[in-house]
């Protein structure tokens, strides 16, 4: 690291002739040594030299970007790292990556804090010894070589989805050595019924990628394209893309049907909540509107007026509809939709899978699981993938890899499969690591590591490669001399360079193929059925559960429930009512074995007898900051139907438990349509603006301040909101912002400087981000009685930290409720967990003040960039220009749904987003004058269906 | 001087109904009374005391313990939220600085009004002042996140030269309260000279006589003294009225000067000085119940006394009553939708049982006061006064909670709930004036001799 240097630098520069101690050679002394205190790093062993001229590109305090690519139920999305003096602080998105377009998603944002988490696994562990790493390539040698005998006949490897070419490329060389070993590819995120529709329709596998852009009409049954994924990012810029201010007609309409919300749901102009079960007959009525000889499939009165106007506006818009069916629904359904799609001359790319494994998910598990059973497989090598937590309880894997008589597990941490393996091996963290990703799209790119491993810890690719040979190289050369056999370039160096500064394999992504005929599928009508169904869904906070002990994400609220550090299951108010159950009522959930205690919360628009759960709770050994938070729904998963489980039980235990949420606490009166109006796009054409410009402010007695210098302020657009999170990690991380943890979180704090607030109209939620408001009449700077809350020169509302003595008006005086009290030390050594751990102390951004106990802060406008940005233009002897100030929140945005600029440039984007018909100024009416304004929310419901 | 014009408007009394009755007509028999338990402590049995005493330092521990607490933890430990970020500190505060309130009424506008009644009641008031105000002067130090800075709300020199931010209703507040308790030292300690004096006079033992004598100052008892003593102490309660009236005017601008629904109203000041006259009456009734009976001074506390403070409390129960329906009444012919959906949120939101306490406890209970029979009934009065504190400070929090727990955006709505560390803070600070008063008793005259001997003196001639 960087910074041992840096100390030993001081501690040599400094050494004293250990003669008579002068003051000055005393004073020296101390200097030194509360420098190497300060760097709090040991002097090693061997001898150091100091740099005599700086290393190049390293200027202490400035900090470097690299780009490199983090992975995401296997696919890669392309980032930019920021590391500040040799440590990774903050992660960005790569422009020019197709997963990324340079904005990033809470996986994304919040896997830095997971590079440093201290519970991660530090070195080998074989039982209850902590051998080295030779130790396990004495035993690994010795086991492979009975091994190879066989031809690795008793050999398996476990993964999860896998995209990287270069261990792609590895394992299938590991497998040419050893013939009958197998390798097993199952992830949790399974795409199962995905790949045997497209596989059903067309005779063989292929991944259709919508283009949202070009589509005017998109009916979505239980498909969420913009929810949390390795696509998400893409496809929700496409989408929001597609919706921005248009003529109506060339604006894209979303239909969606939903067992359970989701944000493609919450963004749609029609939604319908349906039995999952039941979305075949939606999909069927489609299917026969446009001429399918399909059976007659009955649905209820309003669905079916619902999809017959649906399937009216997809077929008038033959070449720019599209219909997309969701993993939870069955092989027949997806392939049906790829008969609508074609027969829509829908605007889908079809490319060959980027996950070439053609064996199903569930499939492999189940083979694996036999083959340990008949002890055909007598090592198992499992990697950087959680079977014994993550498998359908019925595969009953757990236990079967505790019975394998040689098993490796080389993961991230000490988990629930590490506990069952003869070896647990320490995986780095992918900004530890030289490896290579390809996207959902196949776009490859290499990851390269942002800081040296902090542990004892290998990649896949190096386990791999021990497989093959005893000395097995780094995983820098594997990658690079997998790629340079690759791309043959003569100037492979420079190609490499190339790329690595890119972040980005040129034109590397799958061909498209042309779009093939799909087939109609036979597929039968669904009847009514009287029993709970439970839908499942990777979690949107901590996805599969790998992310379970990250504590930004625990406590990152959940869109529409706002729930955090917990999964409590959602159900209809009616079937609520029926089980006389409130928000918190405590209910067993059962699917014939033991039964599940979870937390109820009642949501409005989930469909009746249809209860939804996220994946990714319950763990037993996450972590410090994972273990026991909320319920695991993998034990009602079956391996037939792992996303919607039929013939579910619920009884309730009467008993209640506090649901951990951020709002929601109160029933709204009728207030949502003012605090966040929605227009149609139809009266928006018709010249229906909102009640109140932005500039239509109240009379005031105070003079107008003179802003001679920039004027920030920031526009949000609610109708690009999709409620994702990624801003809200975002700012968690570029802003030091503490976690506070569930006790303090059930005591009604929270530290979170942006919150999406979400209000509910006609049954539709909306998302709107609520940062500081950096008001021009502040309410928190005339009664804060120690000018700690105050207007600077260019306008931003400042919070002086140092000054600030905790009278905590100023909260009270805001009407938005954006600032945030340190109750406690939250960063200040009353930390949450190991949150305080000395090694958590790396993650903080060095350009942001961390708060101590007692004092107020709250959004800046990232102020710290604003100040970077000023002093590059004053070097230049220039302005800002517009777009050179980039918020943190706004550089994750997905959806380019914030803009930050300077009112005093004309031409600056807020300027002109200001002035929009529908922008409007959050409780504008109390004279404020808030700098924060928003676009309402648009709408282009479909004209026949609206009444 | 007849009673009648000496009493102004207010109704006299009836020939045979006095402030004082017999045993205390005597001059030097109010001395003896009132210095009994400074001088003749051996006369009393003080096991009530005692227990008094016992309980009061339990819990003046209880409360030293809580502001450790406080400080090794953060405030955090109350049930303070990022929503409700006012709690029990403000709340107490103000509930402490209206029991404050009512020793500087009684005398100074009292005085100054020529109400006579009050010499009997008005030391152990103008102490109950002192002790309130010390106790409210406490809360908002602990309120702050960062106490030890509390110095920072002074306008002291300093090389960063910043000054407070003198906007700010808490800056206002702060000189409020500064001044108001040094005036009520000053003030209560000009009404002590000559009482030192007459328990110096009369003290048995040198070392008694010696430290009332230095607290006398040299008082002879001279004519130009009792001139110079009356000048200055009418001259003080001249600045008291404006004093009590500014300082409470000021607490009730901290919510006033605000912009949050139910607090940005400009019938808050006065209405708060009300409330704290209020609270303050009910606080001096109990004191002189209590008084009365530990120390036997049924002849100079009356139950005239505990009438007029009845009928005085009475008032103020129906001025409170039309303050809260003239903000119930601003709140729907504003308009406005949050003042609205705010009193809709007192009656029904999920203090609503609170409220109807408070409402029950200061505008309905009172009303018993305008029978004759409760108002001589010491006992009644007492609970009555005692449901006035409670209903008072169950106003203040809710005056915090309703409005921050149900402002403009219904996203951060949420509830307050208090923990341990709230409650025992707030008993504990009952407790310390428990003990602030309880060792006044033993070490200052409770009553004041030297207006009652006059009180005395001129009832007898009338």
């Amino acid at each position: 690291m960087t910074e041992r240097r840096h100390g030993d630098v001081t501690l040599r520069h400094h050494h004293p002739p250990c003669s008579a101690l002068d003051r000055r050679a005393a004073l020296k002394l101390f200097a030194s040594g509360a420098a190497l205190a300060l760097a709090s790093c040991g002097r090693p062993a061997e001898e150091v030299v100091p740099y005599v001229e700086m290393p190049e590109r390293l200027i202490p305090g400035v900090p470097l970007r690299f780009a490199t690519a983090l992975p995401l139920g296997g696919y890669g999305r392309g980032v930019i790292v920021t590391s500040m003096e040799g440590r990774p602080i903050k992660v960005e998105g790569n422009p020019r990556h197709p997963a990324s377009l340079g904005s990033t998603d809470v996986f994304a944002e919040a896997s830095v804090l997971s590079l440093y988490d201290p519970d991660r696994s530090k070195a080998p562990r074989r039982g209850t010894e902590i051998p080295d790493w030779s130790a396990f390539e004495a035993a690994l040698l010795a086991r492979l070589g009975q091994e190879r005998k066989r031809q690795g006949e008793d050999l398996a490897i476990l993964t999860a989805r896998i995209t990287s070419p270069t261990l792609t490329r590895q394992i299938a060389a590991m497998q040419k050595s050893m013939p009958q070993a197998k390798w097993h590819r199952a992830d949790p995120i399974e795409d199962d019924a995905v790949r045997s529709g497209a596989t059903l329709a067309f005779g063989r596998t292929l991944t259709a990628l919508p283009r949202f852009a070009d589509a005017r009409v998109a009916l979505m049954l239980d498909a969420d394209p913009i929810g949390p994924g390795p696509a998400q990012i893409r496809f929700a810029r496409d989408v929001t893309g597609a919706r921005q201010l248009r003529p109506a007609d060339d604006f894209l309409r979303i239909y969606t049907v939903e067992p359970s919300w989701t944000l493609t749901g919450a963004l749609a102009d029609h939604r319908i909540a349906l039995r999952p079960e039941f979305i075949r007959n939606v999909a069927l009525v489609i299917a026969r509107e446009l001429g399918a000889t399909v059976p007659h499939a009955e649905l209820p009165e309003g669905v079916l007026n619902f999809t017959r106007a649906a399937a009216a506006d997809l077929k008038s818009r033959p070449g720019r509809a599209i219909v997309l069916a969701g993993p939870r629904q069955p092989t027949e359904v997806h392939a049906l939709c790829h008969w609508i799609n074609g027969s829509l001359r829908a605007p889908v790319d079809f490319i060959e899978p980027v996950d070439a494994v053609s064996a199903g998910h569930m499939d492999s598990l189940r083979t694996l699981a036999a083959d340990i059973h008949s002890g055909a497989t007598q090592t198992l090598i499992i990697i950087d993938t959680n079977p014994a937590y993550e498998a359908p309880p019925q595969i009953e894997l757990a236990e079967a890899i505790a019975a394998v008589p040689f098993s490796v597990h080389l993961g991230p941490y000490d988990d629930e499969t590490a506990a069952r393996c003869t070896w647990h091996l320490p995986l780095s963290h992918p900004l530890e690591s030289w490896s290579d990703l390809r996207a959902f799209d196949g776009t490859a790119n290499i990851v390269q590591p942002l800081i040296r491993p902090l542990y004892d810890t290998r990649t896949a690719h190096e386990l791999i490669a021990l497989l093959g040979s005893a000395v097995a190289p780094s995983s820098h050369d594997i990658v690079r001399a997998n790629w340079q056999a690759q791309t043959g370039t003569a100037d492979f160096t420079a190609w490499w360079r190339q790329t690595l500064q890119d972040g980005v394999v040129a034109n590397s992504a799958t061909p498209k193929i042309a779009t093939p005929a799909a087939k109609l599928p036979q597929i039968a009508p669904a009847v009514a059925s009287n029993s709970f169904t439970l839908t499942l869904a990777p979690d949107p906070a901590v996805w599969d559960g790998r992310m379970a002990n990250n504590a930004w994400l625990q406590e990152c609220p959940k869109p529409f429930t706002k729930e955090v550090w917990g999964n409590a299951v959602q159900m209809s108010p009616a079937d609520g009512k029926r089980l006389d159950l409130v928000d918190g009522d405590l209910i067993r959930v059962s699917a014939g074995q033991a039964p599940l205690e979870v937390p109820v919360i009642l949501l409005d628009g989930q469909p009746d007898g249809v209860i939804a759960a996220t994946l990714g709770y319950g763990r037993p050994k996450a972590g410090g900051i994972g273990n026991g938070v909320g319920v695991d729904f993998y034990r009602l998963r079956t391996a037939g139907s792992p996303w919607a489980t039929a013939g579910i039980e619920v009884t309730r235990t009467g008993r209640n438990q506090n649901i951990l949420r951020t709002q929601h606490y109160f029933a709204l009166e009728g207030e949502a349509e003012e605090l966040q109006p929605r227009l149609r796009l139809a009266e928006l054409a018709q010249g229906h603006a909102l009640l109140r410009p932005v500039d239509a402010d109240p009379p005031t007695l105070y003079p107008p301040h003179d802003y001679d210098t920039y004027k920030w302020a920031m526009v949000i657009d609610t109708s690009a909101c999709i409620g994702c999170n990624a801003c809200v990690v975002a700012c968690q991380a570029e802003n030091n912002v503490p976690v506070v943890g569930p006790a303090e979180i059930a005591m009604g704090r929270d530290m979170h400087w942006l919150r999406i607030d979400d209000y509910i109209v006609d049954g539709r939620p909306g998302f709107s981000l609520v940062p500081c408001m950096h008001c021009e009449h502040a309410p928190c700077e005339p009664v804060c009685p120690v000018a700690a809350s105050i207007h600077d020169s260019e306008g931003l509302n400042v919070q002086v930290y140092n000054r600030c003595v905790g009278t905590r008006f100023c909260e009270s005086n805001c009407p938005y409720k954006v600032r945030r009290f340190n109750f406690f030390g939250y960063a200040d050594g009353e930390e949450y967990g190991d949150l305080g751990a000395d090694i958590m102390k790396a993650v903080f951004n060095p350009n942001v003040t961390v708060r101590g106990r007692g004092v107020m802060e709250k959004c800046t406008y990232c102020v710290q960039r604003i100040s970077a940005a000023r002093s590059e233009a004053e070097k230049e002897n220039r302005t800002i220009r517009d777009g050179e100030v980039i918020t943190a929140c706004q550089s994750a945005c997905p959806t380019r749904a914030i803009s930050f600029g300077d009112l005093n440039n004309r031409d600056a984007s807020v300027n002109t987003l200001r002035r929009e018909p529908h922008a409007y100024a959050l409780l504008g009416n109390l004279g404020t004058r808030p700098r924060t304004t928003y676009l309402a929310r648009i709408s282009n419901p479909n004209p026949d269906l609206s009444s | 001087m007849t009673t009648a014009t000496m009493t102004g408007g207010y109704v006299a009394p009836a020939a045979d109904e006095h402030w004082t009755v017999p045993p205390a007509r005597e001059p030097d028999a109010v001395n003896r009374l009132v210095s009994a338990p400074l001088l003749e402590s051996s006369l009393w049995s003080w096991r009530t005391w005692w227990i008094g005493v016992a309980v009061s330092s339990a819990l003046t521990a209880v409360m030293a313990v809580c502001i450790v607490w406080l400080f090794i933890k953060g405030i955090g430990v109350w049930g303070v939220n990022s929503t409700i970020v006012w709690g029990f500190a403000i709340a107490n505060y103000v509930w402490w600085i209206g029991i404050g309130n009512a020793g500087t009424l009684i005398s100074s506008m009292l005085l100054l009004m020529r109400q006579k009644w009050r010499a009997s009641t008005n030391r152990f008031a103008e102490a109950m002042t002192l002790f309130a105000a010390t106790i409210a002067g406490i809360f908002p130090i602990l309120h702050l996140g960062r106490p030890l800075y509390f110095y920072w709300l002074t306008p002291y020199p300093n090389t960063m030269t910043v000054w407070p931010q003198w906007r700010s209703a808490l800056i206002w507040d702060f000189w409020a309260i500064l001044s108001y308790i040094l005036f009520s030292i000053i003030f209560w300690y000009v009404g002590l000279i000559p009482d030192f004096a007459t328990i110096r006079d009369r003290a048995k033992t040198p070392a008694r006589r010696a430290i009332y004598g230095a607290m006398a100052l040299g008082w002879r008892g001279s004519a130009r003294h009792w001139r110079a003593y009356e000048i200055l102490h009418l001259t003080l309660a001249c600045l008291g009225v404006p004093l009590v009236v500014s300082l409470h005017s000021v607490v009730g601008m901290d919510f006033a000067a605000s912009l949050m629904p139910g607090w940005q109203e400009t019938i808050f000041p006065p209405y708060f000085v009300v409330g704290a006259m209020y609270s303050g009456f009910a606080m001096v009734a109990c004191l002189a119940a209590l008084v009365r009976w530990g120390f036997s001074m049924k002849a100079l506390i009356t139950v005239r006394h505990f009438e007029v403070m009845a009928k005085i409390m009475l008032v103020a129960a129906i001025i409170m009553g039309l303050s809260y329906a003239t903000e119930w009444f601003t709140a729907w012919y504003g308009g406005e939708h949050s003042d609205r959906s705010l009193v809709a949120f007192e009656f029904t939101g999920a203090y609503w049982p609170m409220f109807d306490a408070l409402l029950f406890c200061n505008v309905i209970a009172p009303q018993a006061f305008w029978f004759g029979a409760v108002r001589r009934n010491i006992l009644a009065v007492c609970v009555i006064a005692v449901l006035i504190n409670i209903g008072m400070w169950l106003e203040r929090i809710l005056i915090i909670w309703n409005t921050l727990s149900h402002d403009y955006l219904p996203s951060m709505w949420r509830l307050f709930l208090p923990t341990i560390w709230d409650w025992l803070l707030m008993f504990g600070s009952l407790g310390l004036f428990a003990l602030m008063f309880l060792v006044f008793v033993r070490l200052v005259p409770i009553v004041s001799m030297h207006e009652v001997r006059r009180l005395v003196a001129e009832e007898n001639a009338g």
